[in-house]
């Protein structure tokens, strides 16, 4: 293999943000001309970092990058433009009112003879001339707003295309499709490659790589894990590479005596608004006592399963009960009150009010509360006791309550969420990726806690992407793949990465009768 | 009692004095508009429409010229929507903020001004010239239709440069470079953003236009509404304006409508004051209540819509 | 709030941005005075010391001016605070003037529970009138800010039409009511000055203000959804409830405000356009921070450069209006966020590095330990 061959070299590259975390670490990423290449990777394994820094929208802290052998310092999108290279977002960056033309030629628009007016014609021109050429159909007139995702990922791809690129990075393209609509890009994407483009296609889905993919690169947590031609390494392989942990952490934990069932979940069914199905009639029980993991690769109906039971959205079908008491499009404050407890994996956005101190953040729940209160005011020696209690409880490092949450580290910010939402004498918790992007201390010590309380009687429920996080802590153990629940382990104790690595690439479905066993009568 | 309200409201100087009274609103609405698409509430309409005002009578005073007065005011509505823009975009004071700075300005600050400029103090009724007015066109053929002519010739040059308006801003909005690239920015600056439209550059020519039509309602005021500039000349217009724009939907036709039903609820409202029966009060509040009604009923109509689109989708 | 090198910089921003717009100040009096000397002691020193000796009678009036924009101030805080651009202070604070200037001319009660009772009623009115915007940003998504916009010309209107054709004083020349019933009126704290006691409830309501939004759980809601709505949902709190209450109490303040301006100031409704407090008031709001403690210190700092810009109106012939211009320049730099920013960043860094240093070496000394 010639370097002549390659038309994206990054070499060593290493990426560390402001905020301390290592995205990637030496890693190496070559792409021949003509390729249809894949990135593989859990979530958190540094695939959109490293995909970033080739668009110019990030740079490498160390490692240099190269396109058609001419190194190069991608500074921003419109540099990487003009070397060629061309991104397809995973969340689309088109403008909804305007039409499929004039979202093509944003930012280059052809001008009528006047140079004053954009020569609409033109633009339709342009657009049927690439959608022709290249084979993806749209309908240059239509609104985006009014069009189907499929359609308005082609647009994402001519408008790459028509801006000269030629190389295409493709981000997780068919996470929004349906089947149908994937097995169009395929023909697409084939029919591009044979006209002489590169493609870069970001996925953790085997099926798909082993059906379009020349060749594939894999990365674990930040580093390079080799790669391979695609037709010569087994799915098995793959899913091997991918998924597993470097280092087992484990957690020491007595074995679980679950007692009632605290939340029961039947049939929850939830269509998106793009019509892509992300509940497939799910059910399950968690267990006072115990802790019941769901593993899976993210977007698979973690994220919506998890905001149908604090109701942040509402299911088309099924039901949730705490006690026996509905959940679903109840106020949050009812569920609550229920003894419902929430670690949201957005923190940001759900678990903290930054500019607000820490002790305002720890009382957010209960500042109603009789106890903090006398009368129409607070009582702010009960507040201030526990808020100290709280802050010393569960090590939050600060100066003193009074510190703005938002200046505080990751780890020390999801240690105020932790602290409020363990404190409310839960009887369920809701744990949705509990550790992500926190130091190995916070990690540590929330895990402790967590077992703590389910061994004191919570009933907890930990959604996480976090393959030793959520084999370590759970008793039992879920795997969602594509909105459905792909295993049920009651023990986890015979699990290990292969295992789960083929559930959650959908390499293995278990019977309906063996998932069965997550119910817990009725 | 009614039926003389009828009658004058099928009279043409009826008709007359809506297009009269709507013209500066519908200026403002426009300029509203074009703030609003790129996504920048331009709250500060309303000062921007009394500086404007105020410079436009002072050049044309200074030069004896309405032309050049009317070119000043333009400028000045420009220079003030880029002070507001600098420490809009680049300081980032909130937008809204600098809004109610420009109107403090607009407020108070025009009488300092007037009196920095001409020693004079609270109204310039004593610079006026028949040549500082912007003069009354009659157009032909038209003028002598009976009934059309009556309503829709006659008018300041400006009214019809501010029914050119509509369509002009249409034309720049949908068919020009910088009106997509202003719609882009306004709805999703990231997408505009990833393909090389400089989002801050867009804003700011958004606001210098939105400052250019703000100014040109404030000449209409001073320059031949009210023949003169004083501290009461825009009367909230500006914030009119603003509602205007929300019930129109941020297009100009519909900003154009609703600048028309205001006009319209004002006409009625002057037209009533002289009859028996109706406080001149009451009715002159009729366009502000008008509106509010309006926003109610086109927020409610967009929730519907939202709530349909959901249905359809599951 | 707890870094003092911060804070030190956000006051010394502040000072900043007073001096730019008394610069701005000096170089327009400089260009328009014809003793531009006089024009500045008018503006700086005779509001306290003309003539060399201490100038009372122009402090009461500083005071009691303070009064209006306290209470507005306060109103602003309350709304803003929930994140929500209610421009209604305006039109509450003619409002609540205005029903209590009917309830101290037609409702005859003893002295002291009058002046009372019709505060009450226009503190009540003026919460009223503020449901409207609320509700329709809270159920309908409607901009708060167009709503209140021009509810407060609706209010003018309305009460301009009462004021002509339903209780005009017709042996007057000028549009005023009659005379407000002597037990209505409330008294002066010192006499012959503007000075009425007013001005005291203005204080009591800072305190009680300053109470509501740091000592009780509704106060707190409040500030919570302001900074960030989706946690305070997820937190358990009545999102809606709270903004619609937030817009009220805002509406109660502006209504009594302008209830005790009137009954304290004058002795008859004669305002025949929005007084201008409410927009007043959102200056106050910006300087203090949308803090309530703080909100007299700007209210003061305002109607003292009110006061002279007066004062200079009558002795140096510059028009009283400059006060907008200084305001609006206070104004834009101190919102300006970016203002002054890379001196901020500067401080932020170098705070961030220390930390960092502290952390190393208590990690180092841990270490030692183990």
């Amino acid at each position: 293999m010639s370097d002549n061959d390659l038309v994206v070299q990054m070499k060593g590259i290493t990426k560390v943000y402001p905020n301390g975390i290592a995205a990637n670490q030496g890693v190496d990423f070559n792409v021949k001309r003509g390729e249809i290449h894949a990135l593989m990777g859990e979530n958190g394994a540094g695939k959109s970092t490293l995909m970033k820094m080739l668009f110019g929208l990030e740079q490498p802290t160390e490692g240099e990058i190269i396109i058609n052998g001419e190194k190069v310092s991608l500074s921003s999108p419109t540099i990487a433009i003009s070397k060629g290279i061309g991104m397809v977002h995973q969340h689309f960056m088109l403008v909804p009112s305007l039409t499929v033309a004039e979202n093509m030629v944003l930012g280059m628009e052809p001008k009528q003879g006047n140079k004053l007016f954009i020569n609409y014609k033109k633009a339709v021109e342009i657009t049927e001339e690439y959608s022709k050429k290249y084979n993806l159909y749209v309908d240059p007139h239509a609104k985006v707003r009014d069009i189907p995702v499929g359609m308005k990922q082609k647009v994402e791809i001519l408008k790459a295309l028509v801006r000269g690129a030629r190389i295409l990075i493709l981000d997780e393209p068919t996470a929004v499709l349906t089947t149908q609509e994937t097995e169009e890009l395929f023909k697409e994407l084939i029919h591009l490659k044979e006209q002489g483009y590169t493609l870069i296609f970001i996925s953790h889905k085997l099926n798909e790589i082993k059906q379009i993919t020349d060749r594939l690169t894999i990365l674990r947590g930040g580093k390079f894990m080799g790669v391979h031609e695609t037709a010569e390494i087994s799915k098995e392989e793959i899913s091997h590479l991918m998924v597993g942990r470097d280092v087992v952490l484990s957690v020491e934990k007595e074995q679980a005596q679950p007692t009632d069932v605290v939340l029961r979940v039947r049939d929850l069914e939830y269509t998106n608004e793009w019509n892509k199905k992300m509940l497939d009639k799910i059910s399950f029980d968690v267990r006072k006592g115990e802790i019941l993991g769901i593993a899976g690769v993210e977007g698979n109906g973690q994220r919506e399963l998890v905001e149908m039971l604090f109701n942040l959205n509402v299911p088309d079908n099924g039901s949730a009960k705490v006690n026996g008491k509905n959940v679903l499009g109840r106020p949050q404050r009812e569920i609550r009150d229920m003894g419902v407890s929430l670690i949201p994996e957005d923190r940001m956005t759900f678990g903290i009010a930054g500019a607000g101190t820490i002790e305002e953040n720890l009382m957010s729940d209960r500042a109603a509360n009789k106890k903090y209160n006398n009368g129409p005011l607070f009582n702010l020696k009960a507040m201030h006791e526990d808020s100290d209690q709280l802050i010393k409880d569960y090590n939050v490092l600060c100066k003193s309550r009074k510190q703005q949450v938002g200046m505080l580290s990751g780890g020390n910010i999801q240690k105020v969420v932790v602290a409020r939402e363990f404190s409310s004498d839960p009887i369920l918790i809701i744990a949705d990726q509990p550790t992500r992007g926190i130091d190995v201390s916070a990690i540590e010590f929330i895990h402790k806690k967590l077992v703590q309380l389910s061994r004191e009687g919570a009933a907890v429920l930990l959604v996480s992407a976090d393959l030793n996080e959520v084999m370590e802590l759970s008793d039992s153990l879920i795997i969602m793949n594509n909105g459905r629940i792909a295993a049920y382990f009651e023990d986890t104790s015979v699990l290990n990465d292969t295992i789960m690595g083929e559930y959650m690439l959908g390499l293995k479905q278990q019977s309906d009768e063996e998932i069965r066993g997550v119910l817990h009568g009725e | 009692m009614f039926e003389q309200l009828i009658d004058m409201i099928f009279s043409a100087s009826f008709g007359y004095s809506i297009i009269r009274i709507t013209s500066p609103i519908l200026f403002a609405a426009l300029a509203a508009v074009v703030a609003e698409k790129a996504g920048v509430v331009n709250i500060g309409l309303e000062g921007t429409m009394m500086i404007s005002a105020l410079f436009g009578v002072l050049f044309a005073y200074w030069t004896n010229s309405w032309i050049i007065g009317v070119i000043g005011a333009t400028a000045i509505g420009i220079l003030v929507a880029m002070i507001m823009a600098i420490f809009a975009l680049k300081l980032k004071t909130d937008i809204i903020l600098a809004g109610i700075a420009v109107n403090l300005l607009g407020g108070g600050g025009t009488v300092f001004l007037l009196y920095l400029f001409t020693g004079l103090k609270g109204n310039t009724a004593s610079l006026t010239t028949p040549n500082m007015l912007t003069p009354k066109v009659d157009i032909p053929i038209i003028q002598n239709i009976p009934v059309i002519g009556q309503i829709f010739s006659g008018h300041s040059i400006l009214t019809y440069v501010a029914f050119l308006l509509v369509i002009l801003v249409w034309i720049m909005l949908y068919k020009t470079a910088m009106g997509l690239r202003i719609r882009a920015v306004g709805e999703n600056s990231h997408a505009a953003d990833s393909v090389g439209v400089s989002v801050l550059r867009t804003q700011y020519v958004a606001l210098a236009i939105s400052g250019a039509l703000a100014g040109l309602g404030g000449a209409y005021m001073s320059m031949y509404y009210s023949q003169s500039w004083n501290i009461g000349i825009v009367a909230g217009r500006g914030f009119i304006a603003l509602a205007a724009q929300a019930m129109g939907q941020g297009e100009p036709v519909g900003a154009m409508l609703s600048s028309l039903l205001f006009g319209f609820a004002s006409a009625l409202g002057n037209k009533m004051e002289g009859m028996q029966g109706f406080s001149s009060y009451l009715v002159a509040s009729i366009p502000y209540a008008v509106t509010i009604i309006g926003l109610v009923i086109y927020a409610m109509s967009t929730l519907k819509k939202v709530k349909r689109f959901k249905d359809n989708d599951k | 709030m707890e870094n003092k090198r911060q804070n030190m910089f956000e006051i010394f921003r502040g000072f900043i941005a007073i001096a730019i717009a008394i610069l701005v100040a000096f170089i327009l009096i400089v260009i328009c005075a014809d003793d531009p000397g006089k024009a500045l002691e008018c503006l700086l020193i005779r509001p306290i010391i003309s003539n060399g000796a201490l100038n009372v009678k122009s402090i009461f009036t500083i005071l009691a001016r303070m009064t209006p924009i306290i209470f507005t101030g306060l109103a602003v805080c309350v709304m803003f605070s929930a994140n929500q651009f209610n421009l209604g202070g305006e039109g509450a604070v003619m409002l609540g003037g205005f029903i209590a200037a009917l309830i101290a001319i037609y409702l005859p009660m003893a002295t002291g529970v009058h002046a009372l009772v019709a505060i009450l009623a226009g503190t009540i009115v003026g919460g009223l009138v503020m449901i409207v915007p609320a509700v329709i940003k809270v159920k309908l998504k409607a901009s708060e800010m167009v709503c209140s916009l021009m509810m407060n010309y609706v209010i003018m209107f309305t009460i301009l039409h009462f004021l002509n054709n339903v209780f005009p004083d017709r042996s007057k020349g000028a549009t005023q009511t009659y005379p407000f019933l002597e037990t209505a009126l409330i008294p002066k704290m010192v006499p012959n000055t503007e000075l009425a006691w007013g001005f005291v409830a203005a204080i009591i309501a800072t305190i009680l203000v300053a109470f509501f939004m740091y000592r009780t759980r509704w106060g707190y809601s409040i500030r919570m959804i302001g900074i960030n709505e989706s946690f305070s949902k997820y937190s358990g709190m009545k999102v809606g409830g709270i903004i619609i209450l937030s817009q009220v109490i805002g509406g109660m303040l502006a209504g009594m405000g302008g209830a005790i301006e009137m009954l304290g100031r004058y002795n008859t409704f004669l305002w025949k356009d929005l007084p201008g407090y409410g927009w007043t008031g959102i200056t106050v709001a910006i300087l203090a921070k949308n803090n309530p403690v703080m909100i007299p210190l700007a209210a003061l700092f305002i109607s003292y450069l009110n006061r002279g810009c007066e004062l200079m109106s009558i002795y140096a012939g510059v028009p009283a209006e400059m006060i907008d211009i200084i305001q609006a320049v206070i104004f834009l730099f101190f919102a300006a966020e970016h203002f002054l920013s890379g001196t901020r960043q500067k401080i932020v860094v170098k705070d961030a590095k220390e930390e960092m240093q502290k952390k190393e070496l208590a990690t180092a000394g841990e270490g030692g330990n183990a």
